[in-house]
């Protein structure tokens, strides 16, 4: 287990080295960092020296070492645009992301299993149809748009929802606690759970943001479910006149539900990595957004800091199903001396 | 059901303005900094410009008048032996926010912060050679040579407290790093920040014991980036914000259209206009790449003028919005041309006949470079100019980019014809020669946005005494010397002044300036 666990750290490490490697190959068609970040009025001797102060004199490879041993240090650099440390940034961005995240997850998951038990329950009902057909929507329509027509709906038209931002927000954290002489500070949390706008504000962003998981949850609930109400253990709770609600919901969701748990988990790197086009269309100000803004400003350490945050939280999804693997599959655990085959 | 609850909505948004000031905003972009010297751009000028205030600012017709400098005059008066400057009587009984006095020392102080290498600004003060403090409230900027837009050239220039900046070791502005001012401000505005989340919201207050007397009613500002532009109109007009700077061009008709919206319309001082590869031996892009450069032939040129058919796009690209343009500069500017005001007529005939003339009857491909990210519908008007200049025989290969890419093509000279949108930070006519028309010169940082070389002896000759000339009425005439000459060149085709184009809930009354600077002291809430 522990040379199987230290193989895939290493193997993950690998991965993050290549992403930042081709991350930096790229930097260098983004365009000029240079002109955002000095007035009209520079002449080519102020060029000639931001970009020495930069090191964006050297040539990539350089560049791309730099940013990994700082990176290895913990130390992301400055933002180009906004002159404050990524870290910081990252830091006071990612509560707004996190949260919408976590609200759109729960929407999908609930929303996408009510949904995909009732649609399997009543296979052949009109609802089942009109669910089915508006899933299909949820599917295929791109994301921005869903946003844009939704802010347009609901904030536009009705006026009875927030179309940007996160609303009023509350700090909390940022406690200092001293423990044996020690100071230990808790990390200071923007959020927007405690006020009614910053509800509101939520309600939105989040299903935009949860359509596509929500439908994919739905249907795959609905196939699973499918599938295990045809068992003979079904038909013989049914014939034992257990109630209806106790053979679908006690005996028959709780057996689909060990493949909808590996999606849902996998599909929240994405949530976290795709709400970048959500953020945008909500003025959410998350990292996504932050993105967004460094790639349009060529704000290198930003967008270098973002691209390895997201390969590093996909790099541990991936590392904690793998290890999960593990300990479910016991050939993975004779592979090396079964050898020969 | 849809009606009432959009009237219950309607009711709840009514009593919300009824009871405060509060004045919500939005923009493009936040301003990367709170630092009124480490960026000269105008997001960050324009909003400082509530918090900070200079020796003079602008009006509402963008005339310098009287702010932290009561009032100023040129030296020397008679003896022309004697130095040259400009000498400033200084307001007297203005307080910074943090209710500090302010005197000749801060001004001293704030020139030493935004002349430095540190600063973003030091361009503004390229003619002074030395500050004297006379007294508490007098101090002279002695300059290398008569300047006659001292001032004007300093309107944006913001007066800092020294005591403050050196209490929280900010006498410098960073450029790498963030640093006290970053984030924090005191100034001596009609405004003060009083909370400030880079890139969520900035909010302003009133501040109590400021010098003028205040035309607003706000209570409570508060200004949001909103990067989207479709996001930006939701948010107008679902009147979560009074204002959006700017509304997209084609969106600003239906929001015109609806109830409690309007769109204020005005002229930028950003004129659009069309470069030339001049100094060029060879085309580098199109099928002719390799053949010498036809646009060093002065008919070509001309040809290209008469081609642009400006009216149809101004109809059909701007959708009526953006005035045309004859010259570098737009008739609000100081020292715009009268003589100059036509701009060539559009005569796709004459353009075949210069272009016969020049040798080449069948025309010439080339490539034409355009950002897609920086002007007003930049993309869709050199679309609109390619097929323009199809019609008279010569193809343009257009090549589009983000303005991030942009900049360094046209450095590294990637280009037979580019678009550029030029806006004089000083306001006055003399800025574009000096960037644009000047033969370009690293060391006298002549030329640095003449990216097509193009030289003319008289206008280099006629640059410096221009600058120097106190003479208002001999200065306008080597103004207009000077856009005759560029004009018989057609060193540029300079096409339109792009509009300023910001939309407003109807219960709000304000100003719109030429710069794009909003200035929150004339803003009015009912």
């Amino acid at each position: 287990m522990l040379a199987y666990t230290i193989k895939r750290i290493l193997q993950s490490i690998v991965v993050l080295l290549v992403v930042g490697l081709v991350a930096f190959s790229m930097f260098q068609y983004v365009g000029d960092p240079v002109d955002n970040m000095l007035g009209q009025e520079r002449t080519q001797a102020d060029i000639e020296r931001v970009r020495a102060q930069l090191g964006l004199d050297q040539p990539f490879p350089v560049q791309y070492w730099k940013f990994i041993s700082n990176a290895a240090q913990g130390d992301f650099g400055i933002s180009y645009r906004q002159k404050r440390p990524v870290m910081d940034i990252l830091r006071s961005s990612a509560p707004a992301t996190l949260e919408l995240a976590f609200v759109s997850g729960l929407f999908a998951l609930i929303i996408g299993i009510t949904l995909g038990v009732i649609t399997a329950i009543r296979q052949n009902g009109f609802g089942s149809g009109i669910i089915m057909t508006l899933s299909l929507i949820g599917v295929s329509l791109p994301t921005f748009l869903i946003g844009i027509l939704l802010a347009h709906l609901f904030a536009v038209e009705l006026g009875i929802l927030p179309s940007k931002g996160r609303g009023e927000t509350v700090i909390i954290g940022g406690w200092v606690w001293s423990v044996f002489g020690t100071q230990i500070q808790f990390p200071s949390w923007r959020t927007g759970f405690l006020t009614e706008s910053g509800l509101r504000a939520l309600i939105l962003p989040s299903i935009t943001l949860g359509l596509y998981q929500m439908t994919l949850i739905m249907r795959l609930v609905r196939s699973e479910m499918l599938e295990v109400l045809r068992q003979d253990y079904i038909r013989f709770a049914r014939a034992r006149g257990l109630r209806e609600r106790a053979v679908n919901f006690r005996h028959a969701l709780k057996n689909t539900m060990v493949p909808v748990i590996t999606i849902a988990g996998l599909q929240l790197g994405s949530i976290i990595a795709f709400a970048i086009i959500t953020e945008t269309v909500f003025a959410w100000p998350g990292i996504g957004n932050q993105f967004i803004l460094a790639i349009r400003a060529v704000d290198i350490p930003m967008m270098a800091a973002y691209l390895m945050l997201v390969s590093v939280m996909f790099v541990i999804i991936n590392l904690i199903v793998d290890l999960l693997y593990f300990a479910i599959d016991p050939r993975l655990r004779v592979d090396r001396t079964a050898g020969g085959h | 059901m849809f009606r009432t609850l959009l009237a219950a909505t309607t009711a709840l948004t009514l009593i919300g303005s009824a009871q405060a000031e509060t004045f919500r905003w939005a923009s493009t972009t936040d301003p990367q900094t709170m630092d009124p010297h480490a960026v000269n751009s105008a997001p960050v000028l324009g909003f400082l410009n509530n918090v900070y205030e200079g020796l003079v600012r602008r009006d509402r017709d963008m005339v310098i008048e009287p702010a932290l400098a009561v009032e100023w005059r040129s030296f020397p008066v008679e003896s022309q032996s004697a130095e040259h400057g400009w000498r400033f009587v200084l307001r007297q009984g203005v307080t910074f926010h943090d209710g500090s006095a302010f005197t000749a020392e801060d001004v001293l102080f704030s020139y030493e912060r935004a002349s430095s290498e540190d600063a973003d600004t030091a361009s503004w003060f390229g003619s002074v050679t030395d500050v004297e403090i006379k007294d508490d409230y007098t101090i002279d900027f002695i300059t290398n040579g008569p300047n006659p837009i001292f001032p004007d050239s300093i309107a944006n220039w913001m007066i800092m407290d020294s005591d403050w900046a050196a209490a929280n070791g900010t006498e410098r502005p960073s450029r790498d790093t963030e640093n006290f001012a970053t984030i924090n401000t005191n100034g001596t505005g009609a405004f003060r920040v009083t909370e400030r989340s880079p890139g969520i919201e900035t909010v302003l207050e009133p501040f109590d014991n400021w010098w003028g007397e205040p035309e607003h009613n706000i209570t409570r500002a508060v200004f949001s980036p909103i990067p989207n532009s479709a996001t930006a109109v939701a948010a107008l007009l679902s009147g979560e914000v009074e204002m959006i700077n700017p509304i997209p061009v084609q969106d600003a008709e239906r929001a015109a259209a609806r109830d409690g919206v309007k769109v204020i319309q005005g002229i930028e001082a950003r004129v659009i206009m069309l470069g030339f590869p001049h100094d060029h031996e060879a085309l580098k892009f199109g099928d002719n790449a390799g053949d010498p450069n036809p646009f060093a032939d002065l008919r070509v040129r001309q040809a290209v003028a008469h081609a642009v058919n400006v009216p149809a796009i101004l109809q059909i690209v701007m959708r009526g919005t953006a005035e045309p343009a004859s010259q570098l500069v737009s008739p609000a500017m100081r020292g715009y041309s009268e003589a100059n005001a036509a701009r060539p007529e559009f005569n796709p005939d004459r353009a075949k006949e210069l272009l016969a003339e020049a040798g080449y009857p069948d025309g010439f491909s080339f490539g034409l470079k355009c950002p897609n990210d920086r002007y007003l519908n930049d993309a869709s008007v050199c679309q609109a100019i390619v097929g323009m200049l199809a019609r008279v025989g010569i193809t343009a290969e257009l090549n589009a980019m983000p303005v991030r890419n942009y900049w360094p093509e046209l450095r590294a000279d990637n280009f037979d014809m580019y678009l550029l949108g030029w806006s004089p930070g000083t306001f006055d006519a003399e800025h574009p020669i000096r960037f644009l028309a000047a033969t370009p010169n690293t060391e006298k940082k002549l030329g640095s946005w003449n990216f097509g070389g193009y030289s003319n002896a008289r206008v280099d000759e006629l640059l410096p005494m221009i600058q120097t000339e106190l003479d208002e009425a001999k200065r306008q005439q080597m103004l207009d010397e000077t856009a005759t000459i560029l004009n018989d060149d057609v060193a540029y085709v300079p096409m339109y002044v792009q509009p300023l184009l910001w939309g407003v809930t109807e219960n709000v009354t304000l100003t719109q300036r030429p710069d794009n600077f909003f200035i929150l002291r004339w803003v009015t809430v009912n």
